[in-house]
């Protein structure tokens, strides 16, 4: 956070903002079984340390296989009214103009960014088809000592498919809000 | 590129004591008339209660939603004009900021899926956060609208009651809110009474009443006289506004200048009308349809304009008095609320 970096399309980059909705976390063991949390919404927030915590219960003796959740949040959670908790709408990822979860954001500043302050805004989202922005990712496991799994989040692999010169926002549903959804996918692997 | 992760932790899921909220709150039932459909709202994650639908009025009429302080919900929606915007056609918010659409009137919300011209919120309960944070309205922040609630001892009090104990969150300030919006229902206007064999339409109003369902029933369909959807109603954009409407929540091509269907209720008292205010008489929006020269994304059900004489149309303006409801614009449940 707020340190400079620079990506593989030679972008320097600094992160200000990164929060991310994961949702409907499963966790399957070799044996096939699988665990499914209940109410399973949390926000991440880079900036808040215990947010990039989920905690879920020990299975005994079982050895787990995969990790599955949704990058984003549901579309009946979306229409369900006011919610509390990590979707009550004040922290910052919900559109008041269209009701909806901000599944992704992502902000920053580079000099690539021909826009105000050099900055680029990914507020990712949407959940009304053609344009629904919610990705499930399935994370397969290994090495798992039995207390922790740790997922990555690697910015640069998302920041390598976006040209920040050509596209520093994407605030609104839509067919850019697809691909860049498509692209965040990709940066979530098993460490 | 520093790489960033979060965890999955094994933990031990402890039983926590539920701790059992004040049930001294006085239920209200939500009465559906006869032949009316299911309501869309979900009572269930909300169940009305006096002192919830009380709050929500207090808020309703409390300027404390905007971020001066100068503007309620009710100065863009007053009760004596079925909770509309009366004599502005673009509604204004603090400042004198002025936003691009005519504040709808509020009436039997509890049947609608979709708010807003351009059905942009999906949810009554959401509602209130698009005025209370649209720059041209409220410009106010919702952690803001907690944080002044909270130095108020009176609403402390009000949340209570309401909700069991002091706490204001962003989802008990909206709850209540909906409390209150969901219960601005209309159902006694002279067509609700002849509906119900209480009284009878003079000639000109079962002529205005015929002619109705005949060229306006397509869309504005009995008894809640809307059909919720979003239909292009001919009207060329405003070329000032560029307002294409529903298009700008859906990106579907099929959406281009479709604007949603409103209510006819209390509509002798809703002027000026359509969603940018255009036109200041029912006069002026049945020539509107009397002459519209429909195109292939005009609405099907205006595919032919209206042609109707001049008693007709006179006649038609009186069957839409009847859907006036003189006991929803004077409830004084409805009115602003005395501390």
């Amino acid at each position: 956070m707020n340190q400079s970096y620079v990506t593989v399309n030679k972008d320097t980059v600094t992160i200000s903002t990164f929060k991310c909705y994961i949702s409907d976390v499963a966790i399957q063991y070799t044996d096939q079984t699988v665990y499914h949390e209940k109410n399973s919404y949390h926000l991440l927030d880079l900036e808040i340390p215990n947010s990039m915590q989920i905690r879920f219960p020990k299975a005994k003796e079982k050895i787990i296989s995969k990790v599955i959740f949704n990058i984003g949040i549901d579309s009946i959670t979306n229409t369900s009214g006011a919610l509390s908790g990590d979707l009550d709408p004040t922290k910052g990822m919900y559109w008041a103009w269209q009701s909806g979860y901000i599944n992704l954001k992502i902000e920053g500043q580079s000099p690539s960014c021909k826009t105000r302050k050099q900055q680029f805004q990914f507020h990712l989202g949407g959940y009304l088809p053609p344009y629904n922005a919610l990705r499930r990712k399935v994370i397969a496991v290994s090495n798992t000592n039995d207390n922790t799994i740790n997922i990555g989040m690697d910015l640069a692999i998302f920041l390598a498919e976006v040209n920040l010169a050509i596209t520093p926002a994407v605030m609104t549903p839509g067919k850019t809000a697809m691909e860049l959804a498509d692209m965040s996918t990709k940066m979530f692997y098993s460490e | 590129m520093r790489k960033i992760g979060f965890i999955l932790s094994i933990g031990i899921i402890g039983w926590s004591i539920i701790a059992f909220s004040n049930k001294l709150t006085t239920p209200i039932y939500f009465a559906i008339h006869e032949g009316w459909p299911k309501p869309q709202y979900n009572f269930k994650q909300n169940p009305l209660t006096e002192e919830g639908f009380q709050l929500g009025r207090q808020l309703f009429y409390d300027p404390i939603l905007s971020r001066d302080n100068t503007i309620s919900c009710s100065s863009c929606h007053l009760q004596a004009t079925s909770f509309s915007h009366v004599d502005h056609d673009l509604s204004h918010g603090i400042e004198g900021r002025i936003g691009t659409r005519n504040a709808p009137a509020l009436i039997n919300l509890a049947w609608n899926k979709h708010f807003h011209w351009d059905g942009g919120v999906n949810n009554l309960e959401v509602q209130a956060l698009n005025p209370i944070e649209n720059p041209a309205e409220m410009d106010e922040k919702m952690e803001n609208v907690i944080a002044k609630l909270q130095q108020r001892e009176y609403y402390k009090l009000l949340f209570k009651k309401a909700f069991g104990d002091e706490k204001i969150t962003s989802q008990r300030v909206l709850k209540a809110l909906a409390q209150f919006t969901v219960q601005l229902q209309s159902s006694n206007s002279k067509y609700d009474q002849v509906k119900r064999n209480e009284a009878t339409f003079s000639s000109q109003e079962a002529n205005g009443y015929t002619l109705y369902q005949r060229h306006c029933a397509g869309c504005h369909i009995e008894p809640l006289f809307s059909s919720d959807s979003f239909e292009n109603n001919g009207l060329p954009v405003d070329t000032t506004l560029q307002d294409y409407g529903r298009v700008k929540i859906t990106g579907l091509e099929k959406d281009v200048l479709r604007f949603k269907v409103p209510t006819l209720r209390n509509i002798q008292f809703t002027f000026p009308y359509m969603h940018d205010g255009r036109f200041k008489t029912l006069t002026e929006v049945i020539k509107h349809y009397n002459t519209i020269q429909p195109n292939q994304h005009t609405a099907v059900a205006l595919s032919k304009p209206m042609q109707l004489s001049d008693k007709d149309r006179v006649d038609l303006v009186v069957f839409l008095q009847t859907l006036t409801d003189k006991t929803f614009l004077f409830n004084p449940r409805y009115a602003y609320p005395k501390k």
